[in-house]
């Protein structure tokens, strides 16, 4: 950071930080800050420690933040697996659950699914090599064009 | 035995607590006083952080502002956790010691 005053310098650490923190802290780091630079230590120094503590503020959750965090790291977590939205809801899981069970007995109401090649493919470990190109997309099946696939 | 809340929270909250176990003090006077007693400069932002962790697990408060600064002192919890925290290093340096002793090295 050559060129840049010192003060500037630990300035633009100290804006890093979150504005809660900046409320509470900001002008006594900023006068600390002075302190220690008066003393010799390196503002190059200073800056970076707070950089760095204003990085691990940021990415540690806050006591009140921890649902909407665990939330949003489920959300992600879904969406690295290639989870569809709709595989969420309540009903997907209950019909692909059923398909295991099926009763071969009443072929009329899935005539597509009869015959050996009628298991479900909705198994977690078929998910992983049938994922398309993009993470949303759920994998193109053959037997979904009669407009029964939920079922097979 | 009690429990050494300390343990997980850091060298640097030990440090902050034995400073703090003689009065109040406020961000560059802890700086300055750890680095008399453990030869070790705290950088500002690891003084904050680790400040704002004792705040949360009740061990530190910060009084009320002077000028711009902010005393802080440890409170009973902090207290008795710095002394769980001591008894344990003690018992572990004992051990320690005796080994090195019983293996000649």
């Amino acid at each position: 950071m050559p060129g840049l005053a010192p003060a500037r310098v630990v300035s633009l650490a100290l804006r890093c930080y979150p504005r809660r923190w900046r409320r509470r802290h900001g002008a006594e780091a900023a006068e600390l800050a002075a302190l220690l630079i008066a003393d010799g230590v390196p503002a190059r120094s200073v800056a970076c420690s707070y950089l760095c503590a204003a990085a691990r503020e940021r990415v540690t959750p806050q006591p009140g933040h921890r649902l909407a965090a665990a939330a949003a790291a489920l959300l992600i977590a879904a969406g690295s697996l290639g989870v569809p939205l709709g595989l969420l809801s309540a009903s997907a899981p209950a019909s692909a659950a059923s398909a295991t069970h099926a009763h071969p007995t009443s072929p009329g109401a899935r005539p597509q699914c009869a015959g050996p090649r009628a298991r479900p493919v909705l198994a977690w470990p078929a998910l992983a090599h049938q994922r398309t190109a993009s993470p949303w997309a759920w994998p193109a099946h053959p037997y979904r064009a009669d407009g029964h696939g939920e079922h097979c | 035995m009690p429990e050494d809340v300390l343990r997980r929270a850091g060298d640097a909250s030990v440090l902050i607590l034995t400073s703090l176990a003689d009065g109040p003090k406020h961000g560059y006077a802890l700086i300055q006083d750890i680095k008399e007693f453990a030869g070790l400069q705290l950088g500002p932002g690891t003084l904050y952080g680790a400040l704002d962790r004792l705040e949360r697990l009740g061990l530190a408060e910060a009084l009320p502002t002077d000028e711009r600064r902010h005393p802080y002192q440890i409170t009973a919890a902090g207290a008795a956790a710095l002394r769980a925290h001591l008894d344990s290093l003690e018992r572990v340096s004992a051990v320690g010691r005796l080994r090195l002793r019983l293996g000649g090295i």
